[in-house]
């Protein structure tokens, strides 16, 4: 009886594999695939890139998409697990048959998919993972970076924190990938800008870490100048809460790289810490131009909220797509990826290029203290100072040394 | 690096008060997660998922009275009240089928309600951070030996024996404490001498994820509250009662005492290897303990 069951079960699967496979097979589309991190708290995130995706995409396929073909994309969640997102990757090119592939937030197995996409010879476009590897050492013809990486984000606080006197420093971080990666980026150039600076220790925390009185009270304890904060995502949060109960952000400056992202301050209202340093690729609210303001509008039309940092990123990847196959002129990979080397597109905070050598889009960097400000019911980032992208980009010569390339 | 150079005396006083908030918290809530296991011999992994709607509870009912300080009192009265109905009707729907079933079943049976009340919280909640400002009065900080010191964990630090003496007297001093003491040493002793055992039960179950949203609606002011929030606590959670012993309160005191100030003064004397203090203490404590510092019944 069990065995006589499993037939039709069979059939029945088989029957839906060739039909979903004819049927994406027969769309005029271009087929855009999404693996990202939808549970969990990273979707804070992630959830910005894609409605911004879907929001440049549907514009441009009321245009008449590109080339004739509209753009149509599909998601899957990764969990923020390695191993579940890179089987969604494979999925997504074997059975969905994908022309591109796009996210995610997870430094590791963005560096997983940058692999398998070298394989399949397929474009994989990162939105928000920021380990300086993905176009540096690891960097292939197949991946390209639509956001900051940590090699740039640390160069922008080092300039920033050497034009200040601090000469005792502490670093505390998320003990994982981004915030050792962050906080050697940081101090490295910040040696180099400023050979005078002393390091008086370090505190790691587990990604996570709740409660972040003990780490304030014990660097307290140390009297440094200031400290560089390498945490990130869910660690941001608890840790300006932490700082603003102990007065911390009084008596010890502090840079921490997202700190001034909309993402960290508007869950803490008005009770977030002020004058505190980051630094951030996008505001609303800054640079304040048309495009800009315009960008914005058509975001809080469609979605009933201002965009945050992750909108930026999904934006410009559909646009720069968009972008890169008119030029190719036809639907091909690798007059895709010809195209899109070196190409540049305007944006909400101007101008973008994508660098020919490593694929890694040429943010500028806002850096800026929080700050009350009348109109807004959280902190905003104030005193903004625009460190533009050449500046701020690792050297070819650097990532030709880190690839082991003579 | 500098190992140690920095330890005064103050900064080794400060960073223990800073511990015994932190204790405070972890014993709120392994205390209930420890009570469960001892009386009902329930594995309850879903403790962490009620620590965590505690906590998400608390930010809609203090945004919902506005605020300062009678949300944040309120909140903090009716938000265990809220997890404590929740999990009655759980006991009474779910687990009080399931009280024979051998404890791999019950394991995994409690780890699929963490899933289910993971993706319920992220529905009704969604996925932004959320926070809970306090009142005036706990905003700021006391400065103590020229160290600063929230006000809020000071007022955390003062919850912690009130919650310690309730536990005792209700254990120690009610019918249905002694009740629940007897059921988890001898249960069918305890339906033999003619007492609702399933009453008893779901009371024990009530009160034990009480403390879970306590716990809960206690932390949610001194971070933010997200998903995730629940496998972080409930990890810690079950190191301190195994440590002080399965289903002992006082085991579960004892065990976040030195789970608390191991971690806090930890973090002050090797900064950069401070994750580690914590767990190294539990295995030490396995190590000689194999059973746990307390018996297993009290």
């Amino acid at each position: 009886m069990r065995k006589r069951m499993w037939l039709p079960v069979c059939i029945a699967m088989i029957l839906t594999f060739l039909l979903t496979g004819t049927a994406a097979q027969a769309g005029n589309t271009i087929k855009v695939g999404i693996v990202d991190t939808y549970t969990g708290p990273a979707s804070t995130y992630t959830n910005d890139v894609r409605d911004a995706f879907k929001l440049a995409t549907d514009k441009i396929n009321a245009k008449g998409g590109i080339l004739g073909k509209k753009i149509e994309f599909v998601t899957r969640d990764d969990k923020f697990k390695v191993d579940i997102g890179l089987s969604a990757a494979k999925e997504l090119i074997m059975r969905e048959n994908v022309d591109i592939l796009m996210g995610t937030i997870n430094s590791g197995l963005t560096l997983a998919i940058s692999d398998l996409c070298e394989k399949e010879k397929i474009p994989f476009l990162v939105t928000f993972a920021k380990s300086e590897k993905i176009t540096g050492e690891k960097g292939n013809r197949y991946v390209f970076s639509m956001n900051e990486n940590t090699a740039m984000a640390g160069k922008a606080g080092a300039a920033g924190l050497a034009k200040k006197p601090y000469k005792k420093y502490w670093i505390a971080g998320d003990d994982y990938e981004y915030g050792h990666a962050i906080a050697d980026s940081v101090w490295n150039h910040l040696k180099t800008l400023r050979p005078d600076v002393e390091l008086l220790g370090q505190s790691w925390w587990k990604v996570g870490e709740p409660d972040f009185t003990p780490y304030i009270t014990a660097m307290l304890s140390a009297k440094p100048d200031a400290v560089i904060i390498a945490t990130g995502g869910a660690g941001c949060v608890p840790f300006l809460k932490a700082s603003a109960a102990t007065g911390f952000n009084k008596s010890v400056p502090f840079y921490m790289h997202t700190a001034t992202e909309m993402s960290t301050l508007a869950p803490l209202g008005l009770t977030a810490p002020e004058g505190v340093l980051g630094t951030s690729n996008y505001f609303y609210y800054f640079p304040d131009t048309p495009e800009n303001k315009a960008f914005v509008k058509e975001f809080k039309d469609a979605y009933g909220r201002p965009p945050k940092v992750g909108a930026l990123y999904g934006y410009i990847t559909a646009n720069f797509i968009a972008k890169a196959y008119e030029k190719a002129g036809e639907i091909n990979t690798e007059k895709f990826i010809n195209a899109l080397e070196g190409m540049s597109i305007g944006s909400p905070i101007g101008e973008l290029t994508v660098r020919a050598f490593d694929h890694q889009v040429m943010f500028p960097m806002f850096m800026g203290t929080t700050k009350k400000v009348e109109g807004y019911d959280y902190l905003i980032a104030t005193d903004i100072v625009t460190i533009p992208g050449k500046d701020l980009m690792p050297s070819i010569e650097d990532i030709k040394k880190a690839r082991g390339v003579k | 690096m500098d190992f140690a150079s920095n330890i005064t005396l103050s900064a080794l006083f400060q960073q223990s008060l800073v511990g015994l908030s932190r204790t405070t918290i972890l014993f709120i809530v392994a205390s209930g997660l420890s009570l469960i296991l001892g009386v009902l011999r329930i594995p309850n992994v879903a403790h962490g998922s009620l620590y965590m709607i505690g906590a998400f509870i608390m930010y809609s009912i203090n945004l919902f009275f506005g605020g300062g300080q009678v949300g944040f009192w309120i909140a903090v009265l009716l938000s265990p009240l809220a997890v404590a109905l929740i999990s009655l009707v759980v006991e009474r729907g779910l687990f009080q089928y399931l009280y024979e079933r051998e404890h791999l079943m019950l394991l995994l049976f409690t780890f699929s309600i963490t899933l289910v009340f993971g993706d319920l919280v992220k529905m009704v909640w969604g996925s932004d951070y959320r926070c809970v400002d306090l009142p005036a009065a706990f905003q700021g900080f006391f400065t103590i030996l020229g160290f600063p010191f929230p006000r809020y964990n000071f007022f955390l630090i003062i919850t912690g024996p009130v919650v310690a003496f309730g536990l005792w007297f209700l254990t120690n001093r009610t019918r249905i404490g002694k009740i629940a003491r007897a059921a988890a040493v001898d249960r069918e002793m305890v339906g033999a001498v003619g007492i609702n055992v399933s009453l008893v039960f779901a009371a024990v179950f009530v009160i034990g994820c009480f403390l879970a949203g306590l716990g809960g609606a206690l932390v949610a002011p001194t971070q933010n509250i997200r998903q995730g929030m629940d496998h972080a606590i409930i990890i810690e959670a079950f190191l301190i009662v195994i440590m002080g012993g399965l289903g002992n309160i006082w085991g579960a005191l004892l065990g976040a005492l030195i789970f608390g100030l191991t971690d806090s003064i930890g973090i002050l004397v090797w900064p950069q290897f401070a994750i580690v203090f914590p767990y190294v203490i539990v295995v030490m404590v396995l190590l000689f303990y194999p059973k746990g510092l307390l018996k297993s019944t009290w």
